[in-house]
């Protein structure tokens, strides 16, 4: 009996680690049970939901990619979308002068990498609306720049691939679900790195973090860096999956918007936000544009005023507020009432 | 020109030469610091100097520039003019995570605790980054042991918010603490507690200092700021108008009127007068 209880007493802060390291773990694998599901799409056979998926796990990659700097970093950054040109650019004008694809698309990561770090310098010394302002115009810049120049030589910047062979296609959805992969494995890693905390800390609060000694300014610029080579990996990948493009469509701002709306409505600065957001959303979207409808747009201006007004925390916020443990002995239909009671309040608490 | 109660180690790593040519070899020393905010003075060619080991009172009305001061020293805004020497060392440009890295930490007036971050993360980060900038498995460890120490060991699951104001404090502390600091400035760590949790953190701080950490004290609550203290330093209007022993310094008839008012101060002699006129009619009555 005694020595039961020495067992157990020693047990006990084990056993809580164990419980802390398994909530990366479980939502390591809830993540790579999602993306396993949707790599199962090319198996129907189906062509156009093929197409409509290979988007929506792009709109993914670049979720997960802005949730870098702007969910666990906490600077909001509205031009990303300059890094997915980038790559795209890079791969369409190394593949027209005849290198193979993936020459261009490790380029289109390299270049976008040291763009982020050039343009990082100056405008990570700004904050808040300075910040969001500045990278929205840095990426307006870049596409007249293309425009105007025409980088692509088809006239106004536009840019024309030679076609995939029809192989390509399933080729090039598993990139994208295998650059997915990536981006939630270097998540999970970063929440427990050294690394992530200091970007946490930032985001929570930048005086205390250099109080403590962080060197705020690199690690920021780190952040920004790594969220750009995975949205022009992502680019470089739509480059040739599209095969014609133009500085509006891979300079649009509104792919920006869409990588910040789907982090938010999933949840900033979790491991699994950008991916339930993604999945959400863009099938949402994808309905509303192909019923004829055409009221995407509608639905993307929408959802931004609701998920400001009703889930600023996200979606996985309010799971985990929903789950939370309750005093024990609850039966389970008492837990579930507590559950909406606490949902319902923190929904009230955010504002309405 | 060295004061005696400065060890000479602290001083190792400054070549001879240099140290000849420091001119104030104390612990931290303050020359003529100012910092103007618009063209108001919040600190007005401020000097002192802090000896290694001490714990050194800094007091004095709203709005003398007592944050500043800590502020100023911390890195968190730049000196307008003056400098600041560390350990024989001219710290006055170096950003706050530099000054961190040397050793210097504070705990903020307004508690900053990392809202999403547990408490032991919040003391986490501290051991990860500061003076020692440890590896993660040695980091955790230390904070295990400084929630432990610093009694906040039941409750490292807790999230920042979730926090009563004097357990934020303690959080703040041990975070302060995680950095390994050799100085450490406490800003209004006592605002807002039980007269109970005063007595306990008198103790705290205490215990901090006898483990070699000089400590810089801004306080309002006036009995705890004369039992802890060494000396004290008295600011107005971002000026020093008193320094030396608690009990000479909270006695002299300037701090009086500048800290407590005029009133407080005409009190306090009507006081005395009615004392000794009191003694006198005593004797009288004696008689």
């Amino acid at each position: 009996m005694v020595t039961d209880l020495h067992q157990s007493a020693v047990a006990s802060p084990t056993l809580e680690k164990t419980k802390e390291r398994r909530e990366w773990l479980r939502s390591l694998l809830i993540g790579l049970v999602i993306l396993a599901a949707i790599a199962t799409i090319p198996a129907y056979g189906d062509p156009s939901l093929l197409h409509t998926w290979t988007l929506i796990v792009m709109y993914i990659v670049l979720a997960q990619s802005w949730n870098f700097i702007g969910g666990y970093t906490g600077y909001a950054a509205f031009g990303n979308v300059a890094f997915f040109g980038i790559g795209s650019y890079s791969v369409g004008l190394l593949v027209l002068v005849g290198l193979p694809f993936w020459v261009g698309l490790i380029v289109g990561g390299i270049v976008a990498g040291i763009f982020a770090l050039l343009i990082g310098l100056p405008v990570l010394r700004l904050r808040g609306h300075y910040f969001a302002i500045a990278t929205l115009g840095t990426a307006e810049a870049l596409r007249e720049f293309i425009a105007v120049k025409d980088i692509g030589g088809g006239g106004g910047g536009l840019m024309s691939l030679p076609l995939p062979s029809l192989d390509a296609y399933p080729f090039l959805f598993y990139a994208f679900v295998g650059l997915s992969v990536v981006c939630l494995l270097i998540t999970v890693v970063l929440v427990h790195s050294k690394f992530g905390y200091a970007l946490i800390a930032i985001r929570e609060n930048e005086q205390a973090a250099e109080a403590l000694g962080i060197y705020t300014y690199w690690y920021k610029v780190g952040a920004f860096v790594l969220s750009a080579v995975p949205t022009a990996l992502a680019g470089g990948l739509y480059a040739y999956w599209a095969t014609g493009f133009d500085p509006g469509t891979v300079f649009d701002r509104g792919i920006s918007i869409e990588m910040v709306l789907l982090t938010f409505l999933g949840g900033t600065g979790t491991i699994l936000g950008p991916i339930i957001g993604g999945i959400l959303f863009e099938t949402a979207s994808f309905q509303f544009q192909t019923s004829g409808l055409n009221l995407h747009n509608t639905l993307l201006g929408l959802s931004i005023v609701l998920v400001t007004i009703v889930l600023p925390q996200g979606l996985i916020r309010l799971f985990q507020e929903f789950t939370r443990r309750s005093t024990p002995g609850l039966t389970l239909a008492n837990r579930f009432m507590e559950g909406l009671r606490r949902v319902r309040r923190y929904i009230t608490a955010n504002g309405i | 020109m060295f004061d005696v109660i400065s060890q000479p180690t602290a001083f190792s790593h400054v070549s001879p030469l240099e140290r000849e040519n420091t001119p104030y070899p104390s612990f931290l020393k303050l020359m003529d610091v100012t910092k103007r905010f618009g063209g108001l003075p919040a600190v007005d060619t401020l000097s002192f100097s802090v000896r290694r080991g001490e714990i050194l009172g800094i007091i004095g009305p709203n709005g003398a520039g007592k944050s500043t001061v800590v502020n100023l020293i911390s890195g968190a805004q730049p000196l307008s003019s003056g400098s600041i020497y560390y350990q024989g060392r001219d710290i006055s440009c170096l950003l706050a995570n530099r000054r961190a890295y040397l050793g210097i930490a504070r705990v903020f007036q307004i508690t900053k605790p990392f809202m999403e971050l547990d408490v032991r993360e919040n003391v986490l980060v501290g051991a990860l980054f500061g003076r020692h900038q440890m590896i993660y498995s040695a980091a955790f460890r230390m904070a295990e042991e400084l929630l432990e120490e610093i009694g906040l060991a039941h409750k490292t699951h807790f999230k920042g918010d979730q926090l009563t104001i004097a357990d934020r404090k303690r959080l703040e502390l041990a975070r302060a603490l995680a950095t390994g600091p050799q100085l450490l400035l406490l800003d209004e760590v006592m605002a807002g507690l039980t007269p109970a949790e005063v007595t306990e953190a008198v103790e705290l701080i205490r215990k901090i200092n006898r483990m070699g950490i000089t400590i810089i004290v801004i306080e309002h609550v006036m009995q705890a700021i004369k039992s802890l203290s060494d000396r004290i330093l008295v600011l107005h209007h971002g000026r020093k108008i008193a320094e030396g022993q608690p009990e000479t310094v909270l006695s002299d008839p300037k701090v009086i009127e500048t800290y407590l008012g005029k009133r407080y101060a005409q009190q306090q002699d009507q006081l005395k007068q009615v004392n000794t006129d009191m003694l006198n009619e005593g004797a009288q009555y004696q008689m």
